[in-house]
């Protein structure tokens, strides 16, 4: 269910308009975020990787160049939330903007990739500058999601 | 939010302006005199434009044409077919470096400097 909500936020998110270039919120890691402190790493990546996964399928252009794009930021920044929430003492909001910036870069590293050149490192800037509010509203509502539904509350 | 967030993203806020500092540096001193626009479809070469003269000139992405203008030394793409435009929602583009990308018509637009450098990044090894 946490997967299905994931994709609907994943494929909705593009008819918001925001006219900054590489630049979106991110909503649908309110889900993955949600699962992971739910459960474990293991679902969230499952959450992650098969939003991804399907939400290409339902798009009807899987392994095109925005497919790539997705799946690289999804991994990477998924596994830095693990290794960060490991590591470090941040809350579910810093996670969250781990996430944002770690799913940037990972997303730049491709384009970068797949043109041959490193100059595609020129819309980073940008684009952790509109991680960090991105990432810190969909970290306070995943908190508050799971400030409800946790019963007993959840450690942040 | 607690301290660690703080820092953390104050590092990210950080890295991002040392980045866009760095980059602009590197851009505009690497901007030379004579320039010219490399136009790649697919990561080959399609187009080389001739910076010094203003014209119009269109190339063929992958959904549709692209329609490029150079004026007073600089490009931008004037008008494509694509979702969200953002690539001409880019404008105008003088520096070197400095990529116009249109992913959806796989167009990636780059300024070099027009030099004959026997060293340069003529050809990439892959």
């Amino acid at each position: 269910m946490l997967l299905a909500m994931s994709i609907l936020l994943h494929m909705m998110e593009p008819s918001l308009p925001i006219p900054i270039p590489g630049v979106k919120l991110g909503l649908a890691n309110i889900l993955g975020l949600i699962t992971f402190f739910m459960f474990s790493y293991k679902e969230m990546f499952n959450v992650n990787l098969m939003r991804v996964l399907i939400a290409s399928l339902l798009r009807g252009i899987i392994f095109g160049t925005g497919f790539w794009l997705s799946l690289a930021g999804v991994l990477l920044s998924t596994l830095m939330v693990v290794v960060l929430r490991k590591t470090t003492r941040l809350s579910i909001i810093g996670l969250s903007v781990a996430s944002a910036t770690f799913h940037c870069l990972g997303q730049i590293l491709v384009i970068c990739f797949l043109n041959g050149t490193w100059l595609m490192v020129y819309w980073l800037p940008i684009m952790w500058l509109s991680a960090v509010p991105t990432g810190i509203i969909t970290g306070t509502l995943a908190h508050q999601v799971l400030r409800r539904i946790m019963k007993g509350g959840y450690s942040v | 939010m607690n301290r660690s967030d703080k820092i953390f993203i104050g590092i990210v806020l950080i890295a991002a302006l040392v980045l866009y500092g760095t980059m602009q540096w590197f851009v505009t001193s690497s901007t030379g005199a004579n320039t010219v626009a490399v136009v790649s479809y697919r990561d080959k070469e399609v187009l080389r434009i001739d910076m010094s003269q203003n014209k119009n000139y269109t190339v063929q992405g992958t959904l549709g044409e692209v329609f490029i203008e150079v004026k007073d030394k600089a490009i931008r793409v004037e008008k494509e077919t694509s979702p969200y435009h953002l690539c001409s929602i880019q404008g105008w583009v003088q520096y070197a470096n400095v990529p116009i990308v249109c992913l959806p018509n796989h167009i990636v637009i780059i300024i070099e400097n027009a030099t004959e450098d026997p060293d340069g990044e003529d050809t990439q090894v892959k």
